[in-house]
């Protein structure tokens, strides 16, 4: 039985449909990424698998249980990390996640002991008294976390993790997410990383205005991507034919102009900028910036559903793209 | 255990731990203690100084609107602001039912509202010099006008929004004419005909009974039925909570 299965999951607010008939499933102990743009349905995805909003058509099961029908036992089994870090600021720490043990009928004892492991694995039990509203930022991402687990959940749903969080914070959070995976538990997570789904996730969806685009391995979308790094080149001086010249390097697999910068896409961003410095040497050009880039999610997107980026752009005005 | 019990209890242990975390964040802090144990005494001042009224229909009188205006105080605070910084999705997404969470919004405004209605009665004993005839009346009285009016509170704030002074203007559209209306300053036995026929709608006219009568006897519908017509409307009023947060859920 999959940890998640969805089969037609739709919602519509008003005339807006934020999620138009999905359809994948999560096997147990599987990292499964759910990456998109701002407002493609990520959130909303997950407050529908976890109850929290009504569906308006489809099905999702946690583990056999709907959701609709069956909702105690499927909430039962999942722990719920959210975009926003909503923690209660005028309790402590220890008092948040003791209370987010209680709504799950835990006993005392295992509440008590629950509370202690996770505030000293999200480093946190030292400032177990202070209230939650003098944490910093990361430290109540991580106390949500705390909270979030704090019923040993067999199936974890985060809401873009580690988005925003300094070093520190991130690492933790992705020690404690594969340590998980260890432990079996089945993780969904959504980003708009494209970097932290390919070091975190199994497998990965791509979501954009509440469609799939497709679902892979991250080898594969890895592959995509390498096939849309691309480097950013300006000189001292406009030159007519400099984007022939360009465009003439082995490497490139593309080229556009925005501005004064040409971008330059390439499988391999090391032998460009070789190439790059020859070429400048030899047509006495002077570079004054030169930047290597990943795709932007769009691109990624635009690539694997073969649409093309102009008419992306023109239907997903609020798809910023992000690097 | 049968599956029903079991998560009966479960909803009570929720509501309990929810009442709880309410009374810790909002209701033990100075400054509210303090305003609401004031709020009767300044009532006080406001209406009796200058009044002919015996000790016996006044601390009555007093202690309804005190229930009243305590038991309604946070909760529909509370809630708006919580889901402002979406703790409360915390409580839509547990794996408990809505009654149980509008019980526990409900419980903690009743506790609080019971515990100042006692303080305050305490005070007034000493103060007025008068007894209580009917302590299970009275307790009943301060039980069950708390839960009831908390719950109505409750009721407002499952209006969807996450601006307080939204739910604070629609509850004071019913707060304040329910005391015109209950026989809290004007005497039921004063009012026209049609004065009676409102008032018998207002469950605070049976509070107020219900309170009366545990100091002097004086009742107009008799405790029971007081007692009758507030289980009642707690229950109404709790039903009608669980079925509007359900639908309030976007
Ligand atoms: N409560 C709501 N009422 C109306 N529209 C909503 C509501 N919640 C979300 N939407 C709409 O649904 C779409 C998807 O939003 P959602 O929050 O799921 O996106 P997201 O992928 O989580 O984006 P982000 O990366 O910004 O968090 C958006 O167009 C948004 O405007
Ligand atoms: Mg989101």
């Amino acid at each position: 039985m999959d940890a998640i299965e969805v089969i037609g999951l739709t919602k519509r607010f008003g005339d807006t449909v934020a999620v138009n008939g999905i359809n994948f499933s999560v096997k147990e102990g599987e990292t499964f990424g759910f990456l998109g743009p701002n407002g493609a349905g990520k959130t909303t995805t997950i407050r529908m698998l976890t109850g929290m909003t009504r569906i308006t058509s489809g099905r999702a099961l946690i583990h056999g249980h709907d959701i609709v029908s069956d909702t105690r036992a499927a909430k039962q089994l999942m722990g719920i990390v959210a975009e926003i870090s909503n923690v209660y600021d005028e309790l402590s720490a220890w008092d948040n996640v003791v209370f987010a043990g209680r709504l799950y009928h835990l006993k005392r004892v295992d509440i008590q002991r629950n509370a202690r492991d996770l505030l000293e694995t999200f480093e946190l039990y030292e400032r177990r008294h202070d209230l939650a509203g003098s944490f910093s930022k990361g430290m109540k991402r991580r106390l949500t976390l705390a909270m979030g687990l704090v019923n040993r959940p067999k199936v974890l749903f985060l809401d873009e993790p580690t988005s925003g969080l300094d070093v520190q914070s991130r690492r933790i959070i992705r020690d404690v997410i594969q340590d998980l995976a260890r432990k079996n538990v089945t993780v969904f997570l959504t980003t708009h990383d494209i970097e932290e789904a390919n070091v975190t996730c199994d497998r990965v969806a791509i979501i954009n205005r509440g469609v799939i685009a497709g679902i892979d391995a991250p080898e594969k979308l890895k592959q995509t991507i390498e096939s849309l790094q691309s480097v950013e080149v300006s000189f001292d001086a406009v030159r007519p034919g400099v984007v022939e010249v360009l465009r003439a390097l082995p490497q490139a697999s593309g080229i556009t102009k925005e501005g004064d910068k040409f971008r330059i896409y390439t499988a391999d961003p090391p032998e460009i900028l070789a190439s790059l410095c020859a070429l400048a040497q030899e047509q006495n050009l002077r570079p004054i910036s030169i930047t290597t880039r990943g795709p932007s999610l769009e691109e990624v997107f635009v690539r694997l559903t073969g649409l093309s980026i102009d008419t992306a752009k023109e239907e997903g005005e609020t798809d910023a793209g992000l690097d | 255990m049968p599956g029903w019990i079991e998560e009966i209890l479960y909803d009570l242990g929720a509501a309990w731990a929810i009442a709880r975390k309410d009374m810790k964040i909002y209701y033990l802090k100075p400054s509210i203690l303090v305003s609401s144990l004031l709020f009767p005494f300044v009532m006080f001042l406001a209406f009796a100084i200058g009044r002919d009224t015996t000790p016996e229909i006044l601390l009555p009188g007093l202690l309804a609107i005190t229930l009243l205006f305590s038991a309604t105080s946070i909760g529909p605070v509370s809630i708006p602001i919580e889901r402002r910084t979406k703790t409360f999705d915390r409580l839509l997404s547990a794996p408990i039912s809505v009654r149980a969470i509008v019980l526990g919004a409900s419980l903690s405004g009743a506790i609080f509202a019971s515990a100042i209605g006692i303080v305050a009665t305490a005070v007034g004993l000493i103060v007025l010099r008068i007894g209580i005839i009917h302590i299970v009346a009275f307790c009943a009285g301060i039980g069950l006008t708390s839960i009831c009016f908390s719950t109505m509170g409750t009721l407002f704030a499952s209006y969807r929004t996450e601006n307080v002074g939204e739910v604070m203007s629609l509850l004071n559209l019913v707060r304040l004419p329910l005391l015109f209306i209950s026989g809290v300053f004007i005497p039921i036995a004063s009012m026209p005909a049609w004065g009676l026929s409102i008032a018998r709608f207002s469950p605070l006219t049976y509070a107020h009974d219900l309170i009366r009568f545990a100091f002097d006897e004086t009742t107009l519908f008799g405790p029971v039925t007081d007692v009758a017509v507030l289980v009642l409307t707690l229950i109404i009023f709790q039903v009608a909570g669980a079925l509007l947060y359900q639908r309030s859920r976007e």
